[in-house]
């Protein structure tokens, strides 16, 4: 049920998805894997719209995270962790919500005590080891995951239902190779997080369409928007 | 035959343009555009397709709009887009 407080709160959205679809967001946790420049749109539109989170990075904030990573301040810098700085900004914009954290790596070990009960995965890593190792819990729990990559100007979104759509490993079998200082505009982590926000929004309500077999390119420097079909 | 080129994010600025038509013998695979890229457009042969290069991590294609690996045959008329992977987070 929801609070008469609730129910002013989200009234914007409720027009959209009905008391009941606010009710499924307000019963819902999702995890954010990685709270860097996708993780902080991902997890402040997810509170702002009432859903509770389960925040998961290994990192302190450092300078040059600044230019994207929105929902750490200058006062984080070498302070506090990733999903604490976040958690505490967070708390103070959505009191209605949970928010729980975990400070540490996934590895192969925790990965099913981490995330035991949530609903949905949301991944905002910078690497393709983790993603193959959500992706693989993805499947064996049958939980969707909601992928994103950012670089420069330019960014991906696709949404991975296991039994419906191909696996994250089947779309991208080897990965990218890594770079340790890649270039990124605050702005394309901002559109490409917000797109995978409404992803998980669609997801929980039930409503609308997901990028599900499909992989969204969007090319900012150029005003591209392209939908590729993963289907064979 | 002919086909239409298409260039994403960082291979635009290699190639120097958003999409071009390419010559190509019937019966050629994306594989056979991807050498003639490469001759086209010296650029992507170094720094897309150096001498450690993974077909299947450095670059994605598509063809008509759906995935597409570097052994499937190319149709006359076929818009085939080029587009880097990522991985930041």
């Amino acid at each position: 049920m929801l609070t008469e407080k609730e129910l002013e709160r989200y009234d914007r959205q409720i027009r959209i998805f009905g008391v009941e679809g606010q009710e499924k967001l307000k019963k819902s946790k999702v995890a954010i894997v990685g709270v860097g420049g996708l993780g902080s749109p991902v997890a402040y539109y997810l509170a702002a719209a009432g859903v509770n989170l389960l925040l998961i990075d290994e990192q302190l904030p450092e300078l040059s995270n600044l230019n994207r990573q929105i929902l750490h301040w200058e006062e984080d810098l070498g302070k506090n962790p990733k999903p604490l700085s976040a958690k505490w900004k967070l708390e103070r914009f959505n009191s209605d919500i949970k928010i729980e954290t975990f400070f540490g790596k996934l590895t192969k070990d925790n990965i099913e005590v981490v995330l035991r009960d949530v609903d949905v995965i949301v991944d905002c890593l910078d690497n393709f080891e983790t993603r193959y190792l959500l992706d693989e819990f993805a499947h064996k729990r049958g939980i969707p995951l909601v992928h994103g990559a950012v670089e420069s100007l330019y960014g991906q979104v696709t949404t991975i239902i296991p039994g419906k759509t191909k696996s994250l490993k089947e779309i991208f079998p080897v990965p990218p190779k890594k770079k340790e200082k890649f270039p990124i505009l605050g702005a394309t982590a901002g559109v490409i997080g917000t797109i995978q926000a409404a992803e998980v929004i669609k997801l929980l309500t039930g409503k609308g369409e997901v990028l599900a077999n499909k992989l969204l390119i969007v090319d900012l420097m150029h005003n591209s928007f392209e939908v590729i079909d993963l289907e064979d | 035959m002919k086909v239409k080129v298409r260039y994403f994010a960082r291979f635009r600025e290699l190639a120097g343009t958003g999409e071009e038509e390419i010559d190509l013998p019937e019966g050629s695979k994306i594989r056979d555009l991807v050498e003639k890229i490469k001759e086209l457009h010296p650029k992507f042969k170094e720094e897309i397709f150096g001498e450690d290069y993974d077909d299947s991590a450095d670059v994605n294609i598509s063809r008509n709009g759906r995935y597409a690996s570097f052994d499937e045959e190319l149709k006359d008329g076929d818009i085939v887009a080029l587009f880097p992977p990522t991985s930041g987070g």
